[in-house]
């Protein structure tokens, strides 16, 4: 909320600009109630058609100069509004990508709700710009001109006025509340629905389309509901606002007779001023309860969604330099929560330059999480990961990220030339330091096919496939200056022998190399193996563990049950 | 013209008395409305007469309350009529797509939409048409009423209202082409923001969040130009609406001025006329709402195409041991299909992608009907697959959907598909709600397994449900089944040579024929089926 306000207050001129038009929308509210009562009075009532017939085109006139004072408000609603979305928008995104938490990934609905959330940010902002200046200049200017006409009655018009508004802010909060509480339903709905309905097979796999039906429809009911629930709200606010609108003027008839006998009141007065509650302050009170009651309420629970979509972290960058290029691991110990069964425990070792190592275990033990706190991702729960002598997740980031490089099994690539998104990592790199990567990790052909490095790539490397998409990624790791490199499950889609080659380029470069590996060959390749299956992990050369470690025979024969009667093992 | 939804609307109208009491509401809140600037006139005469009158303000009084109350009740009416035709809608809509079943005839995202927008605008119907109802009943009567005031006023506002309209005749021009391009350049922006969202953990490792930040954002100035265009036709056609009332008004109060002139009508009269005058054009601001109507019925169209769609013939399965397909035919994916598997074999079906194992698998456990040919069978099969889509409110609830397995079934079937030992890992265990759950595509296949485990099933179909997990996770989950289910018939899809040579009898298929039945070592010496499992690969 406080940036969606800081952001309007950053485009001030223009809001002022806004304003400034705005007082010309509201010259007919000021004076229109006068000058109908004054074409009564001096014009019409007075004999004089002529006169009156003036001070109605001088109505008129008015009215032509409120327009366009209002087409000019919605001409300079650009210049607030849009840049507002663009801030916003930058905002989203720049906390999307910062979000620390990578275990909550958005997906493509989650992206697609973002989007919808800055819509309705977008034209809610417009339309509480237009609303609520419209309300308040109409209503200030009618009350004016209200006093310059009637100023014998004004209490007993602003009074009633005054107090209907400050009951209708007291009932603000629950309204709120409400409004929030519909809205919710309404994605749960929706979620409810999706869930089952892309899912239609597994559930009648399930036989559970009872269940299915169940769950959707009670978040059906709990939606209709709450539509309901807000209806209520909105109806009582819809009387309050009315009261403190129809007051006024029941109570102006019933006081004025007495001024008007005595003539302190005059015919044009008290038309006068029925016209400026009928035509100007009625339509403007109700357009303001309309207004905030759905456009106000939209407004709030979209930035509340951005909010939590896109959290604001304030980043605490390390500040320690690491005095060599080698890894210590100390009783690392790391679990999702207190409560959860850590995922990796107690984990003691060292890397040295040269060094390659294999993570091996069964899927789903906490491999990637190995991944995450070797490249200072996140920080252990206990003990310790070095680089260099210095926690990993407190050395200064410029320094780690050009040391530590991952590739993830989920690859990344964006719309642009194949160039870009190789070198995203290396943007010094040249044709030739390209060329050679996309070489050793054995991608030429592919990037033969694209069509070179000026080829255009579409959206997620859109007609590649998944193996494709890996060796880019691999490529662009591979130009680097990284001295340690950890694949986690980076050649998942290659097939073994593209595999083998990925993996000797990367062991080529001087440095140390992580495989968080997903076939068993890799560990064959290895210097040395960890491996991870839900204890304490072992740790030790291929030989050394096959001669110590039965569970690690046992992996290496369940690799291959069709063949290790003849070879038991492949060869190295 | 009648459309195919609309028989569908009369049917939601009818079904419930609320859209009559609103009906109701509405009359005597629009006379109400009707008698109002009448009472006011009258109320300022008597004013500007210097008597108060008690009768005449109990009179406004009353009107005014009229009003008031009555908009008060129409708002819940409205949303309660609404909201219940929605859900009966949603719910109607949902019964039926399950009855449909797999495989729908309508995409999941399509079919999402008919459920949350459609329904909707459809259960707005008896809303709608009382709207338009009321407002065209109250425009006439505003009219009528202007000429019992006096027959000029109602002859100039009949004359003034088309002339208005045609001078600010707004070329609905709604720039199309800034609005397209809004909409493109806004696609675009989310398009590269998911792919950046899918590489976080390389963005995140690399820390250039800022730079692809701006990567992302690169289309921003053509949206904010886009967007500047939209507002800038929307003034324009806020102008000529502007000037609409103003110029109808200004007519109306001329013709009444003489009025008052000539002595046939008070100065009150004056303020009735010129309330007449903004009741009368009412209607005018109704024009979006016959777009709404339209749009209800198209929608009305688009949920009784669902409803009309009958559920596909199961035809019962013929009871029998073990599993026996008879010249099973599926339109597309099957051409006549025998096979027989014993009670309790292991049976791998196999073939290069496109040969209808899938489809296979889902007519040997009922899961899609068959076009032709008998199905024969025994007992509950129970399925697992490459993709599982898990439902349910918790990790431990999708284990046991559909059933009433207790928390210690749930578990041991975890444990016997090789997911327990990560589900205990998870933020709370088995009650970490699934939205929350971060799943690897190898996690969800397992806790898919455990599904079918929990069922304790006569025969088990895994449609290709281990090919996300490594070899050592696979034949440690091999195993665990048949600790598990002993004895059971077991039913695997599989691009493994190695599953495939753990099985009794492979079924290939080739073009959704069966190409050949044996052990593995049999087929192996045939150069198509080892060309299954290199050549695919």
């Amino acid at each position: 909320m406080r940036f969606y306000f800081s952001t309007l207050a950053g485009h001030r001129r223009g809001v002022l600009i806004l304003l400034g038009w705005s007082a010309l929308e509201g010259v007919p509210a000021f004076f229109g109630g006068k000058l109908v009562g004054t074409a009564v009075d001096r014009g019409f009532a007075a004999g004089d058609p002529l006169a009156g017939v003036l001070w109605l085109l001088a109505f008129a006139a008015l009215a032509v100069a409120g327009a366009l004072g209002q087409r000019q408000v919605f001409a300079r609603l650009g210049d607030v509004v849009e840049p507002m979305r663009d801030a916003l928008v930058t905002r989203v995104v720049k906390g999307v990508l910062n979000d620390p938490a990578h275990r909550r990934t958005p997906d493509a609905s989650a992206v697609a709700m973002i989007t919808r959330h800055v819509e309705v940010v977008r034209d809610a902002t417009a339309g509480v710009l237009v609303q609520a200046r419209a309300l308040l200049v109409t209503t200030v200017a009618a009350l004016v001109g209200l006093a310059t006409t009637a100023a014998a009655l004004i209490w007993l018009v602003v009074l009633p006025i005054v107090a209907a508004l400050l009951l209708f802010a007291l009932m603000l909060p629950s309204l709120a509340k409400r409004q929030r509480d519909a809205v919710m339903a309404d994605e749960h709905t929706a979620e409810a629905s999706g869930a089952v309905l892309t899912g239609l097979r597994d559930v009648a796999a399930c036989t559970a389309s009872d269940e299915a039906y169940d769950d959707i429809a009670t978040q059906i009911t709990r939606q209709a509901r709450a539509t309901i629930t807000v209806a209520w709200a909105n109806s009582l606010r819809a009387t309050v606002i009315a009261l403190g609108g129809f007051a006024p003027i029941v109570l102006l008839v019933a006081f004025a007779p007495p001024l008007v006998a005595s003539g302190r009141l005059t015919t044009g007065a008290v038309l006068a001023a029925v016209v400026y509650l009928t035509n100007s302050v009625n339509p403007a009170l109700h357009g303001l309860a309309r207004t905030t009651s759905t456009v106000v309420m939209r407004l709030m629970v979209a930035l509340k969604r951005l909010q939590e979509a896109a959290p604001q972290t304030g980043k605490d960058d390390g500040e320690e330099i690491p005095s060599n290029g080698e890894f210590v691991l100390r009783d690392v110990t790391f679990g999702w929560s207190a409560d959860a069964e850590p995922v990796l425990r107690d984990v003691s070792l060292s890397l040295k330059p040269g060094d390659h190592l294999a993570v091996v275990g069964p899927s789903g033990i906490g491999k990637s999480t190995m991944a995450s706190l070797l490249t200072g991702l996140m920080p252990p729960d206990n003990g310790s990961v070095l680089f260099g002598g210095a926690p990993v997740d407190r050395v200064v980031p410029e320094v780690r990220h050009h040391a530590i490089a991952l590739i993830p099994q989920e690859t990344y690539l964006f719309t642009g030339t194949v160039r870009e998104n190789l070198a995203l990592l290396a943007p010094w790199a040249t044709d030739e330091d390209l060329l050679d990567a996309v070489d050793k990790v054995g991608a030429k052909q592919l990037l033969d096919r694209l069509g070179g490095l000026d080829a255009s790539l579409g959206h997620a490397g859109e007609g590649l496939s998944a193996g494709e998409a890996q060796l880019l990624a691999l490529a662009r790791v591979y130009v680097t200056s990284a001295s340690v490199v950890i694949l986690d499950e980076a050649t998942s889609h290659l097939d073994p022998a593209a595999e083998a080659r990925v993996e000797r380029a990367f062991a080529g470069r001087d440095g140390i190399l992580v495989v968080i590996a997903h076939r068993l060959s890799s560990a064959l390749r290895a210097n040395r193996v960890l491996v991870m299956d839900g204890g304490r992990p072992l740790l030790g050369t291929h030989e050394h563990l096959l001669k110590t470690s039965p569970l690690y025979g046992q992996l290496m024969l369940a690799w291959d049950p069709t063949r290790h009667e003849e070879t038991p093992l492949p060869n190295r | 013209m009648a459309k195919p939804g609309d028989a569908l609307l009369f049917s939601v109208v009818r079904r419930d008395h609320r859209p009559w009491l609103l009906l109701l509401n509405a009359a005597i809140a629009t006379t109400g409305g009707l008698l109002l600037p009448a009472a006011l006139a009258d109320a300022v005469d008597m004013a500007l007469g210097g008597t108060f009158v008690l009768v005449t303000v109990l009179w406004l009084l009353l009107l005014a309350g009229t009003e008031i109350v009555g908009d008060a009740i129409g708002i819940v009416l409205a949303a309660t009529i609404t909201s219940r035709a929605t859900a009966w809608l949603r719910r109607r809509l949902a019964r039926h797509l399950l009855a449909v079943g797999h495989p729908s005839p309508f995409a999941a995202g399509d079919a999402v939409s008919r459920m949350t927008g459609d329904c909707g605008n459809a259960g707005g119907i008896a809303v709608t048409l009382i709207t338009l109802l009321v407002t065209a009943v109250s425009s006439v009567g505003a009219v009528v009423a202007l000429a019992l005031l006096d027959w000029r006023l109602a002859a100039v506002f009949a004359v003034s209202v088309p002339l208005a309209m045609l001078l600010v005749r707004t070329h609905m021009q709604l720039t199309a082409d800034d609005v397209l391009t809004y909409q493109e350049v806004s696609g675009e922006v989310s398009a590269r923001l998911l792919d950046s969202v899918s590489g976080l953990r390389t963005i995140a490792a690399a820390g250039i969040a800022d730079r692809e930040t701006n990567r992302v954002l690169q289309p921003l100035p053509r949206l904010a130009a886009a967007g500047a265009g939209m507002w800038r036709t929307q003034a324009k056609m806020m102008w000529r609406a502007g000037l609409l009332l103003p110029a109808v008004e200004v007519a109306v109060l001329t013709a009444a001025g003489f009025g008052v002139l000539e002595g046939r009508l008070s100065p009150g009269d004056v303020l009735a006329a010129l309330g007449y005058a903004a009741l009368g054009m009412g209607v005018v601001g109704q024009i979006p709402q016959l777009t709404a109507l339209e749009r209800t019925r198209a929608s009305a169209t688009r949920i009784a195409e669902v409803l009309d769609t009958p559920p596909p013939a199961r035809p019962a399965v013929v009871p029998g041991s073990g599993i026996e397909l008879r010249n099973v035919s599926v339109d597309g994916a099957l051409h006549d299909v025998s096979i027989t598997i014993p009670e309790g074999a292991f049976a791998a079906i196999v073939g290069s992608s496109g040969a209808g194992k899938s489809t296979l698998a889902a007519v040997l456990g009922g899961l899609s009907a068959v076009d032709s040919g008998t199905v024969v069978r025994d007992g509950e099969v129970g399925y697992a697959f490459e993709r599982p889509a898990l439902l349910g409110a918790t990790i431990g609830r999708s284990i046991g959907y559909g059933t009433d397995a207790d928390e210690a079934q749930v578990r041991d079937a975890a444990v016997a598909a090789q997911v327990h030992d990560v589900l205990i890992r998870l933020p709370q265990g088995y009650e970490t709600p699934l939205a929350d759950a971060p799943l690897s595509g190898g996690e969800a296949q397992r806790i898919g397994l455990a599904r079918a485990i929990v069922r304790d099933p006569a025969v088990l179909v895994l449609d290709d449900a281990t090919a996300s997990l490594d070899t050592v996770t696979e034949a440690k989950v091999d195993a665990a089944l048949t600790t598990a289910l002993p004895g059971r018939t077991r039913v695997v899809v599989t691009h493994r040579p190695a599953t495939a040579a753990r099985a009794d009898l492979v079924v290939w298929l080739e073009d959704g024929r069966v190409r050949g039945t044996g052990t593995h070592q049999e087929l192996w010496d045939d150069e198509d089926y080892r060309a299954v499992f290199t050549g695919g690969e």
